[in-house]
This record gives C-alpha cells, structure tokens and sequence, in this order.
C-alpha cells in the first residue's frame, strides 16, 4: 500500500527536470506544462470557465480516488482484477469531455475516466470486475458501449457506428479508444481503412501508455504512433496525455472534423501507465523504478492543481471539500461493490439471444431443476 | 398466385430485393457486391436501385467486414454480410465468435446483433484451394449465434428473408454447387418457420438427413434405392443451429435406422452431434447405430480428387446398407 | 518439511508371448513390508501361466494399488514402492501461504502471478485465479423441490417430475440430454400421439417396438420377433426377461416379471479369461486357418508293453517313468527325422513353409487351469532316459501351474495322450504354428487277429495290447501319402520296437 500512497498525494514537480520519455515540442501539444503552467499552442486552444476548470479538476481527482479504491478492494478479494488508470487520468477526462451528447465512446478496458464523464455509474463497472457481469449500464442511454477485452475489436465496431452516423444524416461523432499495442493489431488497421476510405466520422483516441502488459511501444512500432495516420490518409496528432487541457482541445477538434465530414482523425496520448497492467502483473519485471519516478514529475492532476492554486482560481477549501468528495465516493463504492449480488445461476441463459431457442429454454429448465435438488435449494 | 421457376441464385437476389423494399435499416456489404453483383451475381442489380450506401463494396477485409458490421447494428442498421467464399471466413472469425455471437448476452438483452453473415459454402465446383470449405461445426459450436442452410430455391427465397428479419445473427450458408438449380418458386406464399426441419420424402426403411448441398445427394440416393426396394425417408434439415430434430426422432421411431450425411469431414461434424440426441432420445427405437457419411478427415483436396473426397449417392447408400446390416 | 519419500511404481510387466492383460492371483507382500530387490511381490496368471514378479526395487511397500482377483491391463502401475528409506510422508496440502518446501526459489509475493491470492485461490493476470475444490458430493434434497413456474407433463408414475417446458409460446421444447424426455416422447408416441408436419410426407410405418439394443440382438439370435412382445419395462420398453419369457412361451404380462421354464437363476456365468480365453483362441485361430486332416492307425502294442518292463529294469532308466507315452515320444521324434516336413510350419507371411532341424516335442497336459502345451527342446537330441526325464519334469510343472512361458513357446510338433482319459482315440486340432500332432489313446486289452512266430505261423484271433493313434496335419504343407507314411512309421516302431533301429 505504501507505493500507491506515493503516487496519490500531489508532489511539487522540480522545474525544468529533463525527462526522457518525453519528445519535443512542436509535435507534442501542450497548454498546460508539468510544472503547472500555461502555455499556448498555435493551432490548439481552450476558452474555459473557472467552474469548468475546477471542474476537470474534481473529474480527475475523484477518478483517481476511484481507481485507488479500486485497486485495495481487489487485493481484499473483492474484484477478480482491476485495470487502474493510474497515471492516464488527464488522458481519459479530457477525452470523455470534448463528447457532446449524441455522441458515442467505445472504450477498451481501462476507461473509468471516460465513463465517469459519461455518467456511469463506477458501480456499473465494479460489477464486472468483480465478475457478476460483462457491464452493467447500458450504453445508448450513456453515449459509452460496453468494455471491449479482445484487444482493438472494438475500433471496427466505431468506425461501423459511424457509417450508420452517416447513413441517418446526423451530427454525431464517434470516438474509439485504444493502446499503444492495439495498433498492431489487423482489426485496427482494418478500421482505419475503413474510416478513411468511408470517411467515417470517427476520432481514434490512442493513449500511448508505453506499454503492452511488459511489451515496450518500441515493438508495436518503429514510427511514432500519430505518424501511423498518414499511411492511412488522414491528420495524426500527438498531444501531452498528462495535459488535460490539451487533450479537450485537440478531442474537441478533432471531433468537429469529423461531424463536419472531413473524416477521421488519429489522437496519439503521450501518457504513462505508472500502475501496473492489471493487479497481479508485476511491472519490476520489466521496466526502472527510475522510468516510474520520472513519470511522477509530470503527474496530471499536480500540474492543475499547481494552475489552479497559482492562478487564484481554487483555495484549500476547495481542495479539501474535493477530497471530502473523494473520500465519499471511495466509501459508497466500497459498500456498494461489497454488495453486488451474484447472479442468478438461471442468468446465463437468458440473454444469449433475442429470440430464445427451444434447446436453450429446455437446458435451462434442466439447470433448474438439477440446482432444486440439492439441498440448499435454488442458486 | 406468382410462380416464377427460380434458381437458387436468383431466388436469393429477389429475396434480398424485397429484404431490402421492406425495411430501409437492411445494409448489403461485401466485397464485390456492388458494381459487380458479386462473384456469384446473387446481388446483382441491387446496387443501383438502392445506392452505394445500402449495397457497400467494403475493402478486402472481411474482419473488417464484420466488425463495422457490429457497429452498424448497435446504431440500429440490419447489415447483411457476404462472405465471398466459405474459406475467407476466418480473418472474420474472431469478430463473429467473440463480438456477433457474444453482444447480446453482454449486453444482457440492450444490444442485439441482427447481422446475416452469407456465405457460399460446399464443394463440387472443381475449385482451387480455399472455395469448398464447410465450416457450420464452428458457427454451430458457438453460442449465440444461429446457423441456416438452405438447398432449394423455395428455401432460398423465403430463407434469407426471415434471416434478415430475425433479431438474432444468422450464419446464412448457401449451396454454391447448387445455385443454378431450379424450382418453381410461389413468392406469394406464407413460408414456413426458418428454424424447422422438413420430411422432403417419405419412406420406411431408414431416416436420411441432410442439409444444403446434400439434400438433392440424398434424394437422387432415395431414388436409387427405391429401384432396389428400399424406401428412404429423406429429412432437410434446414437449421443446422438450433437443430429441429422432432421430425427426425418421430421418423426414427418408425424406421429405427437413422444416416447422417454432409460434406463437412465427418470427426466432430454436425453428424456427431445428431447421432448423439438421436441416440438418447430414441435409443429403445434403434435397430443400428446411427450412421454418418461425409468428407474424409483431410483437408479439402485439389479438385480432381473433388469427387472422390464428397459424399455421393454411392456413399450414401452404403451407408444405408450397412445401416440395414445390423 | 524434507522428505526421503521416493515413491516408484511397478508397472505389470508384459511376462511373455505379447500378452495384453494378467490377472493377479495373489500377493505375497503387504502395505508396509519392507521388499529386496527380487523378491516375488505377487502372483500374476497370465494366458498361459501362474508367474511370479521379482520386485525391481528394495524399499517399502506403500500401495497395493490392485486387489488380488483382478483382471490388469500389462503397463499399468500395480505397486507403489518407497524406495527413499524412510516411510513415504504423504504429500502435505498446499496451503497458499506457505513457504516453499524444500528451498528452493521463493513463491512469488501475494498478489503477484503464482503467489497466494484471497480466498485460498493463486494470483493470475485476469481474474481470481484457480482454488482448489473439495471432492466431495453436495448432499442431495430427498425430494426434489418444484422450480419455481415448472409445469408438469403426465410424468411415469412416481418418478421425479419432468422439465418445465419452454415459456415462449408456440415452440415445443425438446430437450436433448435426458431420458425423461426420451421415455415420455416414447410414451406418446406409442399413444399415437406422433407430431407430423404440415402436408409433408412421411412413410407409413408403424412405430418400431421399443428394446434396448442387446435387448433387440437377443431377440433376433433367438428368433423372437420384438412386434409380438409387450414390453414390461418403463414405457412399454420390452426387456431381457421378457425376450426369455416369449421363448419360453409363458405370456409375459405387463408389470411382472416373467416366471420363465429357462431364465437366469439355473445358468451359471463364466467370465471367459485366462487360459481358457487364451487357449480358445489358439484354438479357432488353428482350426480355421490350417486344412486339417485326421489319419487313423489302429495298432497291437503288446510288444512294447512287454519290452516296457524290460527297459524300466536297465539301470539308464533308473529313477525315470517308462511309461508308454515314452514310447510314443520317441517313435514319433524317430519317424520325424524321416519325414521332416512334419516337423515345419507354414509362414503366410513369407509366403514360406520353414522346415525345422530341431524338434521341440509339445506334451498337450492337462492343468488345473485348462490345457497347455509346454513342449521339451531339442528332444530329438535326448536319450531315452533324458526324454524320459523331460517328460517327467515338464507333466509335473504343467499339473503344478508353473510352466514357464518360454516352455510354451516354440513348440514344432505335439502329441496329445487321450488315452489318459481312457479314451480311444480323436480329432486332434493343430497347435497353432505346427503341422501335425498326434493322438495317442488308451492302450486296451483287445480281440486281435494275431500270427504266431513271427507273423508266419497260423492266424488266431487273440487278447492283445491295442491302441490307436490319429494323427490330424496341416494338408497345406502335408499330403496324405506323407501323412500316412509318417503315421505308418510311428505304428511300425509302436508294433514292434526293434524296427526303430532302422531309423
């Protein structure tokens, strides 16, 4: 526990550390330096309130409460796994914040940030980590599909949902997320391909994490990420993952593009995954704790809180009534997961088609009547 | 009454026709489905009545086919997938199991799938490698998804019609050896339910069930054995997922003697499957084991071993008289 | 914890001739004993004989994995023996937090992949990871109870209920995977209550009577035609005792059991195993390959009978029984030498007849264990006395069961003593893999036309010592002129013993 506490308190980044992990400037867009400063970009830019930057704030602040309490809750036993999105918040809130609604997200397995944007329930998402289901909000209602395990298979199911986009004449945009590893796989160049030659109005939003499980980006690619684009035919960016601010800018345009019939887009998140890949992986087996202790300099949600905090746009109060928000959120998850009931055994049978088959209706009716006898009755 | 003698092929692209009239959400893609009208013609024509939006040449990508395929029907469209032949199913493979079949129950009932997935199946066309391939044990095999195959132009017509309609993905495999046979074809008719069975030939002495490809096989074979005084029942059995096997077993307590016969390699072919349930349900009833007849356990050969490799009438009825040898 | 437990394990040896399977008849150590290296841990009764099996290790004996009686396939284990010295430790449980046993690398930290997770379970990448189950029966309800919304077809009596059925309308459920389903479709449908299809056709037969498979063979080997029968098994099912009660012709009234004239309580069952199994299928492989021929020579002994007494006297047959069999082995080992290709073998597979130098002479012995024939090598180079002796030797092993395969094996011609049995004379069916074998009957005090003087003087009918001898061979490899010269020969030395000198 004593590491995750590390990372979690907002350390005061040393002023012009050389990182490097970190490429140059002008491809990597930044508004928002590590150090916790403004910058200006000549092609990117934001307009927001005080409320909405307070706002982003609290988002990432309270995903990362989240993602902690998450992540002591599977070494209680209580979830199977958990995927943190230690490291990746600014990334992922700052994605899920450029979608309007009637927008549609689909995300792999790690984008809680994005989820809490769109309003799902963290519950929702405990439950499948805790195995009582494959997700449980719906994602119509939220603009947000189901999680996608089968690494990249869901970039086809976007770019899909945007030739429907196009077919009903709507403003809509799509945004896919993926890995830095997904882009290796076929399925992911084949959405590409379709996108473009479609011109599909879909955004690929990759946060370049740094690693596949223990597999260094250096494998998946030997040119930068955003570079991939080209050779399909369409813009790619590269953006500070860790930048909030820079990512609702460049997702913001990037998905008027595309409601604007230019096409798709690729996002490449220059982010880190400072957790590991999922609970039981180990990462000091394959990168330094000197890689870890650089990231940490540029944590995301130090650099806005040194902005805010700077700026006068945020006191101690509001800090303090963030934690206290933080504190209860983690506390109803805690509970609320605690609770998640298993299942009925009869559940498995119930959705596997719309139209049920007589086979089916009859093997769960022999399921049934195999768990009634037993003592102990129904499961 | 409108009749029109049909071939399988062309029961198929009217049957898309009206598919497509009836309800504006029915998405065609493929590859060459468009301009050309497909390999095998079956789209012929449809492009430019309903637009490159509604009959999509997609890229050479069949995982790609089927995965902006899930996509679409999440947004509420009714794609119908070809696959241009039986072998180039597998690229799309991944995405059919772990993403068509599963969504549903992923879900828990919010995202229906209601995707066809056509494919030519079956040999005897003399081919090269990969165009012969029958791989319904797969598709059966996977949960959630539904598996169809018709062999008569009637079924054809009135087949990928209810496919298209129905709310759950379909595995549509067509009779490629077959598509220019021809039957008179009632398209004012009321069909019959996709998912049944059919007795196509009454008989006593040994229940013959077959589906595609193999039901015009085992008909000629029912011939042939008639002249030798043997009566065959033959069964199509249409739905090769889920099975509808209530004709076969009330036809076995008759006959008490069952052959199963497709082109698929016999090992863990639909044929073991149907031995099994035919076996306990009717096992008081069975004079012999039951029988199967199918491909050898080899990859498809090169096509001049083609007919030496698929089940012929020859095979079947061997079939049959071990089958009465018991 | 260290532990000195190695456990080894003896697998059934194959003891000989390519056998697949041996019974073991008895063990001669128990759990706990302490064994040498050789020592006979059990018997083992293959097809052929009782075997002792030496033990490969020295230790102590920790499982007999096999009851005496039992019938073990050759390869499988049969012992467990623990070589290590010390009494074997059973392996301790793993309990996931416990160090590692014997030093060497650590287990990984919990949490980690391998390491100890909550619940009991280790640590993997996607999930809770395995834990181990008990193996151990969830205690059954003793009725079972209604699941909720189950609608009840007319199930057989007091059986348990049948499945619900489908809750969407319009579709019938067929269940696979049941015999519940399978005997109520089975019940309705010999109610005539048969679905059929809209319009489609479908034969005219009449539903099948309903039989268990070896029920239905049954039926047919006896002639019995099912249609005729009323089952009373569960669904009209016809069953075993009802096939026996039609034959019978007491009428089988549903729901109670036959009393049949025949039926099972006045047969016995034999396991067909061991010998028996082994040597009825030397037996069929022989009839049915090789074209037998059985030659009959009828002949007056008297002389060797009296010459029998004198030779028992002469101090080289000291010890050893001369016994009339003695005579016969060797008139026949003579009269081979003669005529070789009795003594050769008919090789298919080499499309090849191998005509052998060696004579290995088979005594067929009676045991209690069935017939086997060990045969005496080389007994053509043997004296009398040591024929004598080998025939000894090998009758008396043979009626104790412990005839050594290798003495079974091999064999090139074979004479077979019915008259032992008092029995005149046989049929006898080749030793697979020889071409001739002999039967010698009982010598009888017979009516006999006998010239005096050495066969010149007046004929009289008179008691004589007679006996026959038939002589069955392979008409592949042996014609009937051969045939009858070596039976001929065999008799001519048999009559009168001094013409073996001509040989």
């Amino acid at each position: 526990m004593t590491a995750l506490r590390e990372t979690t308190e907002v350390v005061d980044p040393v002023p012009g550390a050389d990182a490097p992990h970190l490429p140059q400037q002008p491809d990597l867009i930044q508004l928002l330096t590590p150090e916790g400063e403004r910058v200006e970009h000549p092609d990117y830019s934001v307009d927001l309130s005080e409320d909405e930057l307070r706002g982003l704030y609290r988002d990432l602040a309270l995903v990362r409460r989240w993602d902690v309490e998450a992540t002591a809750l599977q070494r209680q036993g209580e979830l199977g796994i958990w995927a943190s999105l230690l490291g990746q918040e600014a990334a992922q809130v700052g994605a899920g914040r450029a979608l309007r609604d009637g927008d549609m997200a689909f995300p792999t397995y790690r984008e809680h940030g994005v989820a809490w944007t769109r309003g799902v329930d963290p519950l929702h998402v405990m439950g499948l980590f805790r195995g009582v289901d494959n997700g449980g909000w719906d994602p119509a209602a939220t603009g947000f599909n189901l999680y996608t395990i089968v690494i990249g298979a869901q970039c086809l199911h976007a770019t899909g949902y945007a030739m429907g986009v196009q077919r009903d004449g709507a403003e809509s945009a799509v945004l896919a997320f993926l890995g830095d590893g997904a882009t290796s796989q076929g399925e992911v160049n084949e959405a590409m391909i379709f996108a473009a030659s479609f011109a599909a109005p879909v955004v690929f939003f990759c946060q370049n994490n740094q690693y596949a499980i223990s597999v260094p980006l250096e494998r998946q690619s030997r040119v930068p990420l955003y570079q991939r684009a080209a050779g399909f035919g369409f813009p790619g960016v590269r953006v500070d993952g860790n930048d909030v601010l820079a990512v609702l800018a460049v997702t913001r345009a990037a998905l008027q593009a595309a409601r604007e019939g230019q096409g798709p887009t690729f996002i490449e998140a220059f982010t880190y995954r400072m957790g590991a890949h999922t609970t039981s992986d180990d990462p000091t087996r394959y990168r330094l704790a000197s890689e870890l202790e650089e990231w940490k300099l540029r944590d995301p949600i130090a650099r806005l809180k040194v902005y805010l905090s700077r700026s006068g746009l945020a006191d101690q109060a509001f800090f303090d009534s963030v934690d206290a928000d933080g504190d209860e959120l983690a506390a109803r998850i805690r509970s609320g997961t605690l609770e998640l009931a298993d299942p009925p055994g009869t559940s498995m049978f119930d959705h596997v088609y719309a139209e049920q088959t007589p086979e089916l209706a009859a093997q769960r009716a022999e399921f049934e009547a195999y768990h009634a006898s037993f003592e102990g009755g129904e499961r | 009454m409108s009749t029109e003698t049909l071939t399988i092929g062309k029961a198929l692209n009217l049957g898309l026709r009206r598919a497509m009239e009836d309800d504006a959400k029915v998405v065609l893609m493929g590859e060459d489905i468009g301009k050309l009208g497909g390999v095998f013609r079956i789209t012929d024509g449809l492009q430019k009545d309903f637009g490159d939006d509604r009959v999509v040449d997609t890229p050479l990508a069949e995982a790609g086919i089927l995965g902006t395929a899930v996509g679409l029907a999440m947004r509420g469209y009714r794609p119908v997938c070809e696959i241009q032949f039986d072998g180039f199913v597998f690229p799309a493979y991944n995405q059919i199991v772990t993403q068509v079949a599963k969504i549903h129950a992923r879900s828990k009932g919010t995202m229906a799938m209601p995707i066809v997935i056509r494919i030519p199946f079956g040999g005897g066309i003399g081919a090269v490698e990969h165009h012969s391939e029958s791989p319904e044990a797969y598709f059966a095999h996977t949960a959630g998804l539904k598996v169809v195959a018709v062999s008569n132009p009637v079924d054809a017509y009135w087949g990928i019609q209810q496919a298209i309609a129905h709310p759950d993905p379909i595995v549509f495999l067509e009779p490629k050896r077959r598509y220019w046979e021809k039957a008179p074809v009632d398209t004012d008719a009321t069909p019959g339910p996709l998912f049944a069975s059919r007795v196509v030939r009454g008989g006593d002495d040994v229940t013959v069930l077959a589906y595609g490809p193999m039901v015009k096989t085992a008909l000629q074979a029912a011939e042939a054995a008639a002249e030798e005084g043997r009566s065959l029942e033959v069964i199509d059995l249409r739905t090769v997922s889920p099975l509808d096997l209530d004709p076969v077993y009330e036809s076995v307590r008759r006959t008490g003697r069952c052959v199963v016969v497709h082109e698929a390699p016999v090992t863990l072919g639909l044929g073991a499957e149907i031995a099994a349930r035919v076996t306990e349900t009717c096992f008081h009833s069975l004079e012999a084991p039951v029988l199967r007849v199918g491909g050898y356990d080899t990859p498809y050969p090169p096509s001049k071993l083609e007919e030496e490799y698929l089940p012929d009438l020859d095979r079947v009825l061997d079939a049959v008289d071990r089958s009465m040898g018991f | 914890m260290t532990s000195s437990a190695t456990l080894r394990q003896f697998k059934l040896p194959d003891v000989g001739e390519g056998l697949t399977e041996g019974e073991i008849l008895q063990w001669l150590v128990a759990v706990g004993d302490t064994v040498t290296v050789n020592q006979p841990l059990c018997e083992v009764e293959t097809a052929k004989a009782a075997v002792e099996l030496p033990s490969p290790y020295a230790g102590t004996v920790t499982e007999l994995l096999f009851e005496a009686g039992t019938m073990v396939d050759v390869g499988t284990p049969i012992i467990t023996i623990d070589t290590g010295g010390g009494p074997a430790a059973p392996a301790a449980p793993a309990a996931p937090a416990a160090p590692a046993a014997s030093g060497e690398e650590a287990e990984p930290e919990a949490g980690l992949i391998g390491g100890p997770a909550p619940g009991g379970r280790t640590s993997v990448l996607v999930g809770y990871g395995p834990r181990t189950t008990e193996a151990r029966r969830r205690p059954r309800r003793a009725e079972p109870a209604e699941p909720a919304g189950a609608d009840y077809g007319p199930g057989p009596g007091d059986r348990p209920p049948l499945l619900a059925t489908a809750p969407d309308a319009g579709t019938k459920p067929m269940r696979h995977g049941g015999l519940e389903v399978g005997r109520q479709a089975e019940a309705h449908a010999l109610q005539g209550e048969a679905a059929t299809a809209d319009g489609a056709p479908h034969g005219r037969g009449r539903l099948r009577p309903l039989a268990k498979p070896p029920v239905r063979k049954y039926a047919k080997d006896l002639g019995v035609d099912l249609t005729t029968i009323t089952g009373s098994g569960a669904g009209g099912v016809i069953t075993r005792a009802d096939v026996d009660a039609a034959v019978s012709g007491a009428t089988a009234r549903p729901g109670e059991m036959a009393i049949a004239a025949g039926g099972a309580e006045r047969e016995q069952r034999i396991p067909i195993k061991g010998v028996r199994k082994h040597t009825a299928a030397a037996m069929v492989a022989s009839a049915f390959t090789a074209p037998h021929v059985t030659e009959f020579l009828t002949v007056d002994v008297t002389r060797m009978m009296k010459l029998r007494t004198r030779l028992a006297a002469r101090p080289e047959l000291a010890g050893v029984k001369v016994s009339p069999l003695l005579f016969v082995a060797k008139a026949l080992l003579l009269a081979a030498r003669r005529h070789p290709m009795v003594n050769s073998s008919w090789d298919e597979a080499a499309q090849e007849i191998v005509v052998k130098d060696y004579v290995n002479l088979g005594i067929a012995a009676a045991t209690p264990r069935g017939l086997v024939v060990p045969n005496i090598k080389d007994a053509g180079r043997l004296s009398l006395a040591e024929l004598a002796e080998a025939i000894g030797r090998l009758t008396e092993t043979a009626r104790a069961g412990k005839t050594a395969p290798e003495d079974m094996s091999g064999g090139t011609i074979t004479i077979t003593n019915v008259g032992v049995f008092g029995v005149d004379t046989g049929t006898p069916i080749l030793n697979p893999g020889e071409s001739a074998i002999l039967a010698f009957g009982a010598v009888r005090e017979m009516p006999w036309v006998h010239r005096g003087g050495s066969g010149g003087g007046k004929a009289k009918v008179v008691p004589r010592q007679v006996t026959q001898l038939a002589l069955s061979f392979d008409h592949r490899i042996i014609d009937g002129e051969l045939g009858s010269r070596f039976l001929a020969d065999v008799g001519a030395m048999l009559h009168d013993p001094g013409a073996a000198l001509a040989f």
